[in-house]
C-alpha cells in the first residue's frame, strides 16, 4: 500500500488531493489570522477554503499522479532518468489511467473523455427539454435550470467541442507531418489530465451549497459576483481548461514548426496541420483573456475587489469586452479544426484534388485574423458607446467572406469526383448544409437593426447550436467515423452510421430550426418557464430533442460494440495519401521505423504516379500513389 | 521517386542509428529554432496577453471612464518603486553576464551571476511587499486601488515563477550542469526573466510613472 | 452530366429560389409592428431573407446535384477524378461577388440603424428602472406637467417618439419591447437609451432579455400604447390616486 501510495499514480493522486484540500484549510486560515481585516473576520470559514481547494486540489493531484516528477528532477539538477519510452503506448487498458506520454495513447484519453462530457452535456439538454416542454413546467426548478443551461454550456465547450479536436490533432497530426511523437510528450500529457479535474469541477458544482453556477456560460459580471460558490467551480474550472489548451495550442505549434519530416514544406501539409495551426495561433493569443476574465471575477468575488463594482468606480462592460475577446475567437477555435477535418475527408471520399489548396490555407489564416475584430458583435445591445458597433458590423460581415472561400472550394472538389458516400462522407456533406444555413444565421445577427432586435432571443439560440452542432459536432462525428479504423484498428458498422446519420440530421434541424422563429416571435433565451402562446412549438422541439438525444446513443452503440468486436481495420480502408493511412492501423508504437520523405502534395488524387510520402522501409510497398493503380495495390495487399 | 527514396535511405544511414533501434526515429528538424526557445517565445506571447487583459482593466477604469489616476487620497511611492525598477533591471545585466560567463567557460562567474540575479530578484519581491504593507490603501477601497494591486500583484507573481526558474539554474548550475557547448537550460529561463524585466518597466511607467 | 442535366438543375435550383422567396412573404415570422422601428427592421429582415435564400439553394443544389452524377457507380471502387487544382478565375467570383452582397447589405443596415435612431422634433422621456426581478418607470415634470410619476404600469401615446432612458439598480438586465423589435441593456453605473415611436394601439409584452437571476424568466411587464387623450387621463388617474403611485 505504502508502495503505490509513494509511487506516481491514481493513488498518489488522490492522496495529493486530500493533502491539496489540506492545505487550502491551513492556508485560509493563516492568511485570516494574519489580516484583522474586516473582509476576513472568522479564521476557518468553509467557503473560503472550498474555494481555494479548488485552485490547490487539482495542482496536488497533478503532482501525485507524477505530472511534474521528471521536471522535479531535473530542477534538482538530480541526475533524471533518461527517457526509456516506459511512457510510450498503452499494452493494458489501465495505462489510459497514468501520466503517458505517447501521443497516440493522449489522442485516445482526449476523445474518450472528451465524448464522454457530450453525453453528460447532452444529458443535461434533454432535462432542460424536458423542463422546457410545456410553460411553467416544475420539472425543476428555475435556480436548477439556470445551473443546467450553463453547465451544459460550459462542459460542451470547454470539455467536448475544443478538447475532443485536441484528441483527434494529438492522434493524427504528429503522423501527418512525419513526426515520431509531439514536440514535448510530458507537457502534452500534463495538458490532458488537466481537463478531467476542470470537467469533475464544472459537474461537482451541481453539490456546491447554493448550487451550480447559474449566470450562463458567459458568466456576466455583476451577476456572477454575488452569486453563490457553485460560480467558482465554473471561474477555476475555466482556468484549468485554458491552461490545458494553451499547452496544447503551444505543443502543437512547436510540433508542426519544427518536426515535419523532410520535403514536408508549409505547402504540402494536409489541411487539417493547417487548421490546427491557425486554431492554435487563436489559443495562445485569445485564452488569456479569459483566464483574465475569471481571475477578476475571483478578486471581486473573494478578496472583495472592485472590477466591476459600479459603486466604487468599476466597469461593468469592462468584463463583456475581455470575455468576448477571446469568446469570440473561441468559436473559430471550435470550428477552424472541423474545417480541417471536412478538407481531409472531401477530398479522399471525392477522389479528388482540394480545389484551391493555397485559398483554403490563407483563408483559414484570414479568418485567424478577422476572428480578432469582432468581438463587440456580441454587445450590440450591451450599452457599449453606439459608435463601435459600425466597425465591428462591418469586420464581422467580412469575415463571413474567408469562409465562403472555404465553402465554396469543398463544393468545388465535390464537382466530378468520385463520390464514395459512407457515414463520414455523409456528415461531411450535412456539415455544408447544416452550417451554411448557421453561417447565414450569423451574418443576419451582424446586422445591427435585426440583432437589436432578436439578440440573446432564441433566434441566437438556433444560429450557436446550427454552428456549433450542425457545424463542430457535424465534423465531429465525421472524423470520428474517418479515423476510427486508424485509431482502434477495428471497422466500425456502416449500416448503423448511416442509421445515426440520418436520425442526427433530421432530428437536428426539427429541433433546431424552429428556434429561429421563437426568437422572432419574441421568445427571450435563459428562461425556466415562458409565456403560453410559445408552448406548442417548444413541444415539438422537445420530443425532436429526445429523438436526436437517441441517435446519439445509436454513435455510442457504434463506437463501443465495433471497438470491441469490429472487423479488423486495413492500414489504408479509404486509400488516402496523408502519411498517418500509409502506416498500420493502429499505428507502430513510434509511427514510423523511420522518418518519412515527403515528395508531393497530400491530395493528388487522380494525378497519375503521384507521390505524396515515401516510407522506408515499410509495410506496405515502398511508394504509396493516388493514382488508380499504386494506391489500388496498396488497398488489396491491405485486404489481405 | 526511386532515387528520391534511395537517396533518403543513404541520407539515414549516414546518420549511423542503421538497423533495428528500440526508440523512435530521430524527428526531423524541419526548423532552425530551437524547440525549447520557440515554446518559451509562444508562451511569452500568451504571457503579454494575460498582461495585455488586466491593461485593458486598467484602460476602462483610468480612459475610457476617466476617473482620476491615482485616487484621491491614494499615494503611489514613485521612488520607492523606482528603487526597485533599478533593481530588476540590474538582475537582468548580472543575469547576462551568467550567461556570458559559462559560454566562455567560466563557472564561478556562472554560480556568481546567477546567486546575485536570484537575490536581486527576491530583494524586489520583498521591497513590493514591504510596500504593499505601508502603502495605506487596500485593493477593497475603489476600482482605482483594484487596478494597482492587481498589475502589481499579476508582475509579483511573474517575478515569482521567474524567481522559481532561477533558482532551479542556480541549482543545477552549483550542482555542476552546463558547459560551453550545452547551455541552453541557461538561455530558456533567461528569456523569460528578461521578459518580466521588460514587463515590470511597462507597469512601472503606466501605474507609477504618468 | 450532360447539358440537359445541367440546365435542368439551375432551372431547379432558380425554382427553389422562387419558392423559398415567396414563402418567406406568406409566413408570419413577427409580432404585430408596434412603432415606426419595428416596420423598418422588418423590411431588412425581408431582404436579409431574400438575400440568403439564393446562397442556401445554391450550396445545397450543388450538393445534391453532385450526389445524383457523380456518387461513386458500382465498379469505380478504384475510380479517381479528375486532378482539378484550381481556378483563379472562380475563386475570384466567389471571393468578390459575396464581399459585395455582404458589404451592400451592411451598408443598409446602417441606413436602418440610422432611420431607428434619428432624433425626432419633439420627445417624450421615461426613465425606465430593472432590479430583480421587476421594471418600475418614472415619467418626468416635463410629461406630467406636474410632480413627476412613479409607477409600475408602462402607458405611452400613440405617435409620438419616446426616449426611454434605462437604468438598472443591481444586476444588468435588458429593456426588450418585441412588438417595436427595439431592447438594450440596463447596466449599474451607466445610463443607456433607445427611442421608439408607438403607431399601433394595443398592449404589448416587454421582456428582461438578459439572465439577471432566478426570476429572469418572470421579470416581465406590459407596455400599452394608447391614443394621446386616453394618455392624459391615465397620467390624471395616476397622479390623482397615490395609491397605485409608489
Ligand atoms: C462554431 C461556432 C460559431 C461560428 C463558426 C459562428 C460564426 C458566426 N457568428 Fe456566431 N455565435 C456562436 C458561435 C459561432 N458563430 C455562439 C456560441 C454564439 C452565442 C454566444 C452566446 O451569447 O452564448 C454566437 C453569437 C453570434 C452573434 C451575437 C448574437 C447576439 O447575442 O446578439 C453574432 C452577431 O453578429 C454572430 C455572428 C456570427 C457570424 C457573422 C459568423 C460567421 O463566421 C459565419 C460565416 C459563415 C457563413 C456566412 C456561411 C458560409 C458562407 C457562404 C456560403 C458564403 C456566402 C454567404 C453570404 C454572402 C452570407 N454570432
Ligand atoms: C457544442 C455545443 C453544444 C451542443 C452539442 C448542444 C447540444 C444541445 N443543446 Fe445546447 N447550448 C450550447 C451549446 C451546445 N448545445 C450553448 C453554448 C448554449 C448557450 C448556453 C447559455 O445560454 O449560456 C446552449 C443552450 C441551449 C439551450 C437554451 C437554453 C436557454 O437559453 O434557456 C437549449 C434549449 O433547448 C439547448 C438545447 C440543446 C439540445 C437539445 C442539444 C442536443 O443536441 C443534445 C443531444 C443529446 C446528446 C448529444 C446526448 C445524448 C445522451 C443521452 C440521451 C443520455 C446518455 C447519457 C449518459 C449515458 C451519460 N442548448
Ligand atoms: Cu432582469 Cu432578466
Ligand atoms: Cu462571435
Amino acid at each position: 500500500m505504502v508502495a503505490r501510495l509513494r509511487a506516481p499514480g491514481l493513488y498518489r493522486a488522490f492522496l495529493g488531493l486530500a493533502l491539496g484540500i489540506a492545505f487550502a484549510a491551513g492556508l485560509t486560515w493563516l492568511v485570516r489570522m494574519a489580516t484583522g481585516h474586516a473582509t476576513y473576520s472568522h479564521f476557518l470559514n468553509e467557503e473560503a477554503v472550498m474555494a481555494v481547494s479548488l485552485l490547490s486540489a487539482p495542482i496536488f493531484f497533478l503532482f501525485g499522479l507524477g505530472g511534474f516528477d521528471y521536471w522535479l528532477y531535473w530542477a534538482a539538477g538530480r541526475p533524471t532518468r533518461p527517457e526509456d519510452h516506459s511512457g510510450h503506448g498503452a499494452r493494458s487498458w489501465k495505462d489510459y489511467f497514468r501520466i503517458n506520454t505517447d501521443h497516440k495513447v493522449i489522442g485516445i484519453q482526449y476523445t474518450v473523455t472528451a465524448f464522454f462530457f457530450l453525453l453528460v452535456g447532452g444529458l443535461m439538454a434533454m432535462l432542460m427539454r424536458a423542463q422546457l416542454a410545456q410553460p411553467g413546467a416544475q420539472f425543476v426548478s428555475a435556480n436548477t435550470y439556470n445551473g443546467l443551461f450553463s453547465v451544459h454550456a460550459s462542459l460542451l465547450i470547454f470539455l467536448f467541442v475544443i478538447p475532443v479536436f485536441a484528441g483527434f490533432a494529438n492522434y493524427v497530426l504528429p503522423i501527418m507531418i512525419g513526426a515520431p511523437d509531439m514536440a514535448f510528450p510530458r507537457l502534452n500529457a500534463l495538458s490532458y489530465w488537466l481537463l478531467p479535474l476542470a470537467g469533475a469541477m464544472m459537474l461537482l458544482s451541481f453539490a456546491a451549497p447554493g448550487g451550480a453556477f447559474a449566470d450562463g456560460w458567459t458568466a456576466y459580471a455583476p451577476l456572477s459576483i454575488d452569486a453563490p460558490i457553485g460560480q467558482d467551480f465554473f471561474s477555476v474550472g475555466v482556468q484549468f481548461a485554458g491552461a490545458s489548451s494553451i499547452m496544447t495550442a503551444l505543443n502543437f505549434l512547436v510540433t508542426i514548426i519544427t518536426m515535419r519530416a523532410p520535403g514536408m514544406s508549409f505547402f504540402r501539409m494536409p489541411l487539417l496541420v493547417w487548421a490546427n495551426f491557425a486554431t492554435s495561433l487563436l489559443v495562445v493569443i485569445a485564452t488569456p483573456f479569459i483566464a483574465a476574465s475569471q481571475f477578476f471575477v475571483l478578486l471581486d468575488r473573494g478578496l472583495g475587489f472592485n472590477f466591476f463594482n459600479a459603486g466604487k468606480g468599476g466597469d461593468v462592460l469592462m468584463y463583456q469586452h475581455v470575455f468576448w475577446f477571446y469568446s469570440h475567437p473561441a468559436v473559430y477555435i471550435m470550428m477552424l479544426p472541423g474545417f480541417g477535418i471536412v478538407s481531409e475527408i472531401i477530398a479522399v471520399k471525392a477522389r479528388k484534388p482540394i480545389f484551391g489548396y493555397r485559398m483554403m490555407a490563407f483563408s483559414l489564416l484570414a479568418i485567424v485574423g478577422l476572428g480578432f475584430t469582432v468581438w463587440a458583435h456580441h454587445m450590440f445591445t450591451s450599452g457599449m458607446p453606439s459608435w463601435i458597433r459600425i466597425p465591428m458590423a462591418i469586420t464581422t460581415c467580412i469575415i463571413a467572406v474567408p469562409t465562403g472561400i472555404k465553402i465554396f472550394s469543398w463544393l468545388a472538389t465535390l464537382w466530378r469526383g468520385v463520390l464514395h458516400l459512407d457515414t463520414p462522407m455523409l456528415f461531411t456533406l450535412g456539415f455544408l448544409v447544416t452550417f451554411t444555413l448557421g453561417g447565414i444565421s450569423g451574418v443576419m445577427l451582424a446586422m445591427l437593426p435585426f440583432d437589436i432586435d432578436v439578440s440573446s432571443s432564441y433566434f441566437v439560440v438556433a444560429h450557436l447550436h446550427y454552428v456549433l452542432f450542425g457545424g463542430s459536432v457535424m465534423t465531429i462525428f465525421a472524423g470520428a467515423y474517418y479515423w476510427f479504423p486508424k485509431m482502434t484498428g477495428r471497422m466500425f458498422d456502416e449500416r448503423l452510421g448511416k442509421w445515426h446519420f440520418w436520425s442526427t440530421f433530421v432530428f437536428f434541424n426539427l429541433t433546431f430550426a424552429p428556434m429561429h422563429l421563437l426568437g422572432l416571435e419574441g421568445m427571450p433565451r435563459r428562461v425556466a418557464t415562458y409565456s403560453a402562446q410559445f408552448a406548442t412549438a417548444n413541444l415539438f422541439i422537445s420530443l425532436a430533442s429526445f429523438a436526436l438525444g437517441a441517435s446519439t446513443l445509436i454513435f455510442v452503440y457504434n463506437m463501443v460494440t465495433s471497438w470491441r468486436g469490429g472487423p479488423h481495420a486495413p492500414a489504408n480502408p479509404w486509400r488516402g495519401m496523408t502519411l498517418e493511412w500509409q502506416v498500420s492501423s493502429p499505428p507502430p508504437i513510434f509511427n514510423f521505423d523511420r522518418i518519412p520523405t515527403v515528395v508531393g502534395g497530400p491530395y493528388e488524387y487522380g494525378v497519375p504516379g503521384a507521390v505524396h510520402g515515401i516510407l522506408v522501409p515499410s509495410p506496405t510497398p515502398a511508394t504509396v500513389g493516388g493514382s488508380a493503380g499504386s494506391s489500388g495495390t496498396v488497398f488489396h495487399a491491405a485486404i489481405e | 521517386m526511386e532515387a528520391a527514396s534511395i537517396a533518403h535511405t543513404a541520407a539515414h544511414d549516414a546518420h549511423g542509428d542503421a538497423g533495428e533501434h528500440h526508440g523512435p526515429p530521430a524527428a526531423h528538424r524541419s526548423s532552425r529554432v530551437e524547440p525549447q526557445l520557440l515554446g518559451m517565445l509562444l508562451f511569452i506571447i500568451s504571457e503579454i496577453m494575460v498582461f495585455g487583459a488586466f491593461f485593458t482593466a486598467y484602460f476602462f477604469i483610468r480612459v475610457a471612464q476617466g476617473d482620476p489616476w491615482p485616487a484621491p487620497g491614494m499615494h503611489l511611492p514613485l521612488e520607492v518603486a523606482g528603487v526597485n525598477t533599478a533593481i530588476l533591471v540590474s538582475s537582468s545585466f548580472t543575469l547576462h553576464w551568467a550567461e556570458q560567463s559559462i559560454k566562455k567557460g567560466n563557472r564561478f562567474g556562472l554560480k556568481a551571476g546567477m546567486l546575485t540575479t536570484f537575490l536581486l530578484g527576491c530583494a524586489f519581491l520583498f521591497i513590493q511587499i514591504n510596500e504593499y504593507a505601508n502603502i495605506g490603501f487596500a485593493p477593497q477601497d475603489q476600482a482605482q486601488a483594484t487596478i494597482f494591486y492587481s498589475l502589481t500583484g499579476l508582475h509579483g507573481a511573474h517575478v515569482f515563477i521567474g524567481l522559481l526558474l532561477l533558482l532551479t539554474v542556480t541549482v543545477r548550475a552549483f550542482r555542476g550542469h552546463y558547459s560551453p557547448e550545452e547551455h541552453r537550460g541557461i538561455e530558456v529561463p533567461g528569456i523569460y526573466w528578461h521578459f518580466v524585466d521588460i514587463m515590470w518597466i511597462v507597469v512601472y511607467t503606466t501605474v507609477y510613472v504618468i | 452530366m450532360s447539358k440537359r442535366t445541367i440546365v435542368g438543375t439551375i432551372v431547379a435550383g432558380v425554382l427553389a429560389t422562387a419558392i423559398g422567396i415567396v414563402l418567406s412573404y406568406t409566413i408570419k415570422w413577427f409580432p404585430p409592428q408596434a412603432s415606426t422601428q419595428a416596420h423598418h427592421t422588418d423590411t431588412l429582415y425581408h431582404v436579409l431573407v431574400i438575400a440568403s435564400v439564393p446562397i442556401f439553394v445554391l450550396v445545397v443544389t450543388v450538393i445534391l446535384f453532385s450526389i445524383w452524377q457523380f456518387r461513386m457507380k458500382p465498379g469505380e471502387e478504384l475510380k479517381d477524378g479528375p486532378p482539378i487544382h484550381g481556378n483563379t478565375r472562380l475563386e475570384v467570383i466567389w471571393t468578390v461577388l459575396p464581399a459585395v452582397l455582404l458589404l451592400g447589405l451592411v451598408s443598409y443596415s446602417f441606413v436602418v440603424l440610422h432611420e431607428n435612431e434619428k432624433k425626432p422634433a419633439r420627445e417624450m422621456v421615461v426613465e425606465v428602472t430593472g432590479r430583480q426581478f421587476e421594471w418600475t418607470y418614472a415619467y418626468p415634470p416635463s410629461v406630467t406637467g406636474g410632480a413627476p410619476l412613479k409607477t409600475t404600469q408602462l402607458y405611452v401615446p400613440d405617435n409620438e417618439s419616446v426616449d426611454f432612458q434605462i437604468h438598472s439598480l443591481d444586476v444588468i438586465h435588458a429593456f426588450w419591447i418585441p412588438a417595436f423589435r427595439l431592447q438594450i441593456d440596463a447596466v449599474p453605473g451607466i445610463t443607456t437609451s433607445y427611442r421608439a415611436t408607438p403607431d399601433l394601439l394595443g398592449s404589448y409584452p416587454v421582456v428582461c432579455n438578459l439572465l439577471c437571476g432566478v426570476g429572469h424568466s418572470l421579470m416581465r411587464s406590459t407596455i400599452h400604447v394608447v391614443t394621446p387623450a386616453q394618455f392624459r387621463i391615465w397620467l390624471k388617474h395616476q397622479t390623482s390616486t397615490p395609491a397605485s403611485t409608489q
